[in-house]
């Protein structure tokens, strides 16, 4: 009995011991993860947060933090190197296809496989869908999508969707109602300029190359099209890319004065000084809305969905991160990153003003007393396409090719069939010359 | 025998390394030409395709567009700086008061990073609050889409460039201007010629050797010319602004062609050495012109 009840008091004291000192961070405390991440406002309250791990952890963290541009020339030379430098990388999501292609980043299966190191805590579930697929999962459907064949090689983190703001108090002076379809948000964007002299309908970017590119995307998946069909065939030229476009030019020709050379940042400037009604694109803007500082319309914005078309389509996009095969120190960088896109810290992060990528922090009730935009954001993403521009090695190429075409259509009244004929040519040629073409 | 040999030998290893130096990169960007070369690849990595990437950029509308743009862009901007930048040496070369905070004051703009002169420019330029149009409309005119319009966008941008650049030009002329023997002028002046006279006659012709070389570092400079570029437009409208250093930029960033590039790169290299040649055959020649303009001078 004495024995018995001597046997159970060590087992029991044993199993407290352990469990009061499990620490699966243990083994890595002490080493130091060398980290590159964008200048981004999402980062930026990264930055805020990241303490708090070193603190849990043990781990220390260096951050090279470049702007993004220059973060991803330098990843391009990094990633190329027997030994890299950076243990865990932020990418834009278009990198994905180049470095998964080049076999530069690490597939995450035998990481979340491993007991060790995953957190049975961490609800990938929570994960927004549209976002993992988009920005971390690569080999399924289309080579960038899931699928039965597709893996994942990193995780949201500071991605964004695109959402429309529009201006309450004119639309409240004018009785407007917020636009949840195509139709009504062209007629009130060309509406506006009237009601109000001086001020634009909706501001979009516009300017040459990738934000006239950017710009038609937005209104593509949402108006039926898509660049290619499931086969590789261009279908951007078709009924629904001359409407997507012609929805660009009359959002344009109704926008604020200038808007032809607008790229994202003076598309979202001409919005905070109060020179337009309404903005349709990223989500990573709304942090600025309400800072006194940056903006004329402090109190007066109101956020709803990206309208819909022939369907719902906002964009996916932003930044994920992942792990380069030539890290050195892999085990801790997964702790990192499975740690920074925790609930805990996504939350975190979201107050810092970051963009949450799990679906309970959109739904979060201080997240939301906040930033009370957050919980239409979450609704939005519940429509996140992340097939709405294709993440394929060339697409730089053919991105720069439907930008410059797209301006020629807005600044020099370029038919925009025959605009969109020449860039199927063109792009046909390319995607055939990449091998697409090589199974038909 | 190895006296002779002793100068060389003290210099061997500074012509190496000078050489290695210089010959180098441009011995990897001739070879980097030749391959399609992913930048996610080694260099050991990527394939031999021969002179493909040179045959293949005939056959790109947008580098015969980009091309056609830079080639616009250097013979306005150069042949414009190099008329004001002149005219004003010609004009302020006497003693005036104050010459000297002139001087400094026309030089500022040389002085500034041309990312900064993009930034500065870009915000003149803009639609709303741009001093340019915020003039144009306080006179009751209409505004001008400076940046959204290929017209004025290549305008705009040959606008900048004259302003960060004239000053270059105005220095060096200005320098060759009074290094010119004052006794030939004097002789001109006694002989009754007048200004005109003295400028087309013997000025100009003694200041060729200088303004050839000025000249050609104006024009190798803006065949590269990327930053101000980029920040005000970006190549837009369409391709309108898309000068040859920034297709090159994009072709290697955004689509990933190191290969492409480099061919393209080396066409802008052959191009401006046979220019380099050209223009220095010239100024040989207009040295020669230019003794004998000055013994005469000093004869006579």
């Amino acid at each position: 009995m004495n024995l018995s009840k001597t046997v159970t008091g060590v087992v029991a004291g044993l199993a407290l011991a352990s469990s009061a000192f499990a620490n699966p961070y243990e083994e890595y405390a002490g080493q130091t993860l060398v980290v590159n991440f964008p200048a981004h406002p999402h980062y930026d309250a990264v930055m805020k947060v990241l303490p708090a791990f070193t603190e849990e952890t043990g781990i220390k963290v260096e951050v090279d933090q470049l702007q993004y541009l220059k973060m991803r020339e330098k990843q391009t030379l990094e990633l190329t190197k027997n030994r890299g430098d950076y243990d865990l990388i932020a990418y834009v999501v278009f990198s994905k296809a180049d470095y998964v292609y080049a076999g530069q980043l690490e597939n995450l299966a035998r990481f979340y496989m491993n007991p060790k190191l995953a957190d049975p805590a961490y609800d990938a579930e929570d994960l927004i869908d549209g976002y993992v697929t988009n920005i971390g999962v690569a080999g399924g459907d289309k080579g960038y999508l899931d699928g039965p064949t597709g893996s994942l090689f990193g995780v949201p983190f500071g991605s964004e969707t695109s959402i429309l703001g529009y201006r309450k108090d004119i639309f409240e002076k004018h009785g407007l109602e917020v636009p949840t379809t195509y139709d009504e948000m062209l007629d009130i964007a060309c509406k506006i300029p009237e009601l109000e002299p001086g001020m634009g309908g909706l501001s979009s970017r516009a300017a040459s190359g990738h934000h006239a590119s950017h710009a038609f995307l937005l209104h593509l998946a949402p108006l039926g099209g898509r660049i290619f069909d499931d086969e590789w065939n261009v279908t951007v030229n078709n009924e629904a890319g001359v409407k997507a476009a012609e929805a660009l030019k009359t959002i344009v020709d109704c926008g604020p004065e200038g808007s032809r050379s607008f790229g994202f940042a003076e598309a979202g400037a001409a919005f905070l000084q109060g020179d337009t009604a309404m903005f349709l694109d990223s989500t990573v803007f709304a942090g600025s809305i309400n800072d006194p500082e940056k903006s004329n319309v402090v109190g007066k914005v109101g956020w709803a969905m990206h309208p819909e078309g022939v369907r719902r389509g906002s964009q996916t996009g932003g930044f994920g991160i992942g792990i380069p095969t030539n890290a050195q120190n892999k085990d801790a960088a997964f702790l990192l990153m499975q740690w920074l896109t925790s609930k805990k810290a996504d939350k975190l992060i979201a107050l810092e003003g970051g963009n949450p990528s799990r679906y309970s922090t959109h739904a979060d009730e201080e997240v939301n007393a906040k930033f009370p935009h957050m919980a239409v954001f979450g609704e939005a993403l519940q429509h996140a396409d992340p097939d709405w521009r294709p993440i394929i090695p060339v697409w730089g190429k053919i991105n720069a090719d439907l930008g410059t075409t797209l301006s020629q259509v807005l600044t020099e009244d370029l038919d925009i069939q025959e605009a969109l004929d020449g860039v199927a040519e063109r792009t046909a040629a390319v995607m055939d010359e990449a091998g697409y073409n090589t199974w038909k | 025998m190895s006296r002779r040999l002793t100068p060389y030998l003290f210099m061997a290893p500074a012509v190496l390394v000078l050489g290695v130096a210089l010959l180098y990169p441009i011995g990897y960007m001739i070879y980097a030409s030749f391959l399609d070369w992913n930048p996610s690849q080694r260099i050991g990595q990527a394939e031999f395709v021969g002179l493909r990437n040179y045959t293949w950029l005939w056959s790109d509308g947008a580098f015969r567009e980009s091309l056609a743009v830079t080639l616009k862009f250097a013979f306005f901007v150069v042949s414009l700086e190099m008329i004001i930048g002149v005219g004003l040496a010609l004009l302020l070369d006497r003693n005036i008061r104050g010459m000297t905070a002139l001087r400094t004051i026309f030089i500022l703009p040389m002085m500034i990073a041309p990312i900064v002169v993009g930034l500065v420019w870009r915000y003149m330029y803009h639609p709303t609050v741009g001093i340019f149009n915020k003039t144009l409309n306080a006179l009751g005119l209409e505004s001008v889409p400076w940046l959204s319009d290929s017209f004025w966008a290549l305008t705009s941008i040959i606008i900048a460039d004259i302003w960060q650049w004239t000053p270059f030009i105005f220095i060096l002329s200005l320098a060759a201007l009074q290094s010119l023997p004052r006794s030939a002028l004097e002789a001109a002046r006694i002989d009754g010629a007048s200004g005109w006279d003295q400028i087309w006659h013997i000025k100009l012709p003694l200041m060729m050797p200088v303004l050839i070389v000025t000249c050609l570092l104006r024009l190798i400079d803006a065949f590269k010319v990327l930053e101000v570029v980029l920040v005000m437009t970006n190549g837009g409208p369409g391709l309108s602004t898309e000068i040859m250093a920034l297709r090159i930029s994009r072709t290697a960033s955004e689509f990933r062609e190191l290969g492409v590039a480099a061919a393209m790169s080396n066409y802008l290299l052959i191009f401006l050495m046979v220019l380099t040649v050209i223009m220095f055959t010239y100024t040989k020649l207009s040295e020669a012109r230019t003794a004998r303009l000055r013994q005469a001078a000093e004869e006579g």
